[in-house]
């Protein structure tokens, strides 16, 4: 008996070190984002310098917002396409959603610094060499480098949430003479909204966090917030950048606990919800 | 009205996806086998070889492939020998009424960006940092703390990046095992580690499988932990690539450096898989033991939904455990 309780103590004491480790660099950034010397390493005294000086630099408040416009926007993209797919794989199951897995699949596992030395040259194609001239505009550029991995996550989410529930309530609208489409609208859509809102937000969280896509087709002028703070790595980081990421920290964790709020009053488990976050 | 085919609505996503995902990638292939004409140029492909990629196993850069792969295998092994019992802990172990909350605890690093967390570790380790300081004091090391801009310092940072990554799926795994399987195995006599080795362990394989991908996949083309973390001593493939494209303006040869990653990361998972496979067959052999009816011989097949729903699901995992 003794023994048990011995490994469950070490197990725990494991957990809470591991918990700890977790979460020392976010601490440093929160407690950072404080720090009124002019370094981040070194401290200089407690004060909310950083967080003025975000006020008055133009330049971080405009990387804040190219990052919400362009998170709204491929968010937006990715539910539209992301819910149709999903849809479209939980209702009409046949060969092709293998295909169609598979290549939402490569577009999960390809690892993102090839996504991002991909999609330069090929904008740049599409933008002078053919001359549309949309795509050498920064906020498309880095809406659809955002959209890719988003509408992904969208469609598996969409897809587990329908295959989880009946078919019946769509079949019985067809019985009852509901023509295709006010069948999608009235039932097959207000079934898959929990999923859909879900999606959503994560879709705005992913792309409001993407750095390295972002790093790479990003237009002079059109900079998201973490090529921001990527590029001052270089110039040297100062508490301003601690200071934008507690924010933008809060957000992310806003949007999440709505995510996680949609998914429990929708009916799911923790776990539930855990598996749908990370994408599986 | 005449119904549209079933994948119509999956259309509009695949065609997006077909325009900025499958173009561009084939694309980088196509430059791959090209090279870089003068100095101006970026890319020409009038003269196709392998010459690249040939370019890209030189030397100089084979030290970067193989640092990248060390430090790809190190931290999956590292992340699933820190995370399991981490995840085994919150699954089986935690009161129950508080596994939400230890989730959205391990939640909230994976979802804190990617750069952030990972300058939080710049400032921890900074030679001239608090951590340093502390360490001198208290007479652990002499000398400012010389850990940043070293392999090391990309281990840390990796293994600290991706363990969310392997906890989550092996929590969900351990999750699903918990409960009557695991009484059972205690009341038929098996003592904890046992019941733990025989049947939680070997249930919870899917999730091992799924956290060592998860982990393994993303982190051979981490770019911004070895950019932040790494400096000169650390390089990775993923900054080599980068720079091809950004400073280098030799596209071809980062062409060819991004398929090679990627032809890398498949041999590797595909060498592991095997290796696995080898060796736990003759623990598979060892714990063989058929429940009830051996399987029919083969007859003709009988199509229609109710041959496979009749048979009963994963006879194979059951004996497995059942041993």
């Amino acid at each position: 008996m003794n023994r048990r309780s011995r490994s469950d103590v070490a197990l725990t004491a494991w957990s809470i070190v591991v918990f700890a480790f977790l979460f020392a660099p976010i601490v440093v950034i929160i407690v950072s984002s404080f720090n009124s010397g002019r370094l981040l390493v070194a401290w200089g005294g407690f004060g909310f310098d950083a967080f003025l000086s975000l006020v008055e630099k133009p330049a971080i408040r405009d990387a804040v917002w190219v990052s919400i416009q362009t998170g709204a926007i491929a968010a937006v993209v990715a539910t539209v396409l992301g819910t149709l797919a999903g849809i479209a794989m939980a209702r009409h199951p046949g060969k092709w959603v293998l295909w169609f897995a598979g290549l939402l699949l490569l577009v999960s596992v390809t690892p993102e610094i090839v996504d991002a030395v991909a999609l330069l040259p090929w904008l740049v194609f599409l933008g002078q060499d053919l001359g549309i001239g949309l795509f050498s505009d920064g906020v498309v550029r880095l809406v659809v480098g955002h959209s890719l991995f988003a509408t992904a996550v969208v469609s598996y989410i969409v897809r587990a949430r329908l295959v989880g529930l009946d078919a019946q309530l769509e079949e019985a609208s067809a019985d009852l003479y509901a023509k295709p489409f006010a069948t999608f609208r009235r039932v097959t859509l207000p079934l898959a909204m929990p999923a859909v809102l879900a999606g959503f937000l994560l879709a705005f969280t992913l792309s409001l966090d993407n750095t390295v896509i972002a790093a790479f087709v990003q237009v002079s002028g059109t900079t998201p917030w973490p090529v921001y703070v990527l590029s001052a790595l270089r110039s040297g980081l100062r508490p301003e950048i601690a200071a934008v990421s507690t924010i933008m920290l809060l957000l992310t964790l806003v949007a999440l606990a709505l995510v996680a709020l949609v998914l429990r009053r929708a009916g799911d488990s923790a776990t539930q919800i855990a598996r749908t976050m990370t994408g599986h | 009205m005449r119904r549209s085919p079933g994948f119509a609505l999956a259309v509009p996503a695949w065609a997006w996806l077909v325009i900025f995902f499958v173009a561009p990638v084939a694309m980088v292939v196509w430059f791959s086998f090209g090279y870089k004409p003068g100095i101006f140029g970026t890319h020409a492909n009038d003269v196709l070889s392998f010459d690249r990629y040939v370019e890209a196993l030189s030397p100089t850069f084979f030290a970067t492939f193989q640092n990248t792969l060390w430090v790809g295998v190190a931290g999956t092994l590292l992340c699933l020998v820190i995370g399991l019992p981490v995840a085994y802990w919150m699954a089986v172990k935690a009161p129950p009424s508080r596994r939400g909350l230890l989730l959205a605890l391990v939640m909230v690093p994976f979802w804190t960006n990617f750069l952030v967390r990972t300058i939080g570790w710049q400032v921890i380790l900074a030679p001239e940092g608090w951590l340093s300081s502390l360490l001198q004091g208290i007479g652990l090391t002499n000398g400012p703390l010389d850990l940043l801009y070293t392999r090391g310092a990309v281990l840390l940072g990796v293994v600290y990046n991706y363990l969310p990554l392997m906890i989550l799926p092996l929590f969900v795994a351990f999750d699903r095992v918990n409960g009557p399987l695991r009484e059972a195995s205690k009341d038929l006599g098996a003592g904890r580690w046992r019941t733990f080795a025989r049947v939680t362990l070997p249930l919870a394989r899917p999730g091992v499988i799924a956290g060592v991908l998860l982990v393994f996949i993303p982190l051979m083309g981490d770019y911004i932990t070895a950019t932040v973390l790494g400096g000169a001593k650390g390089n990775m493939v993923g900054q080599l690539v980068a720079s091809q494209f950004q400073t280098a303006q030799n596209w071809a040869l980062g062409s060819a450096m991004a398929m090679l990653l990627i032809i890398v990361i498949v041999l590797t998972v595909a060498a592991g898989a095997l290796v696995v496979w080898i060796v736990s067959l003759p623990f598979r052999a060892r714990h063989r033991l058929v429940l009830g009816d051996p399987p029919a011989p083969p007859s003709p097949p009988v199509p229609g939904p109710s041959d496979t729903s009749a048979t009963p699901a994963g006879p194979r995992e059951t004996q497995e455990v059942a041993a």
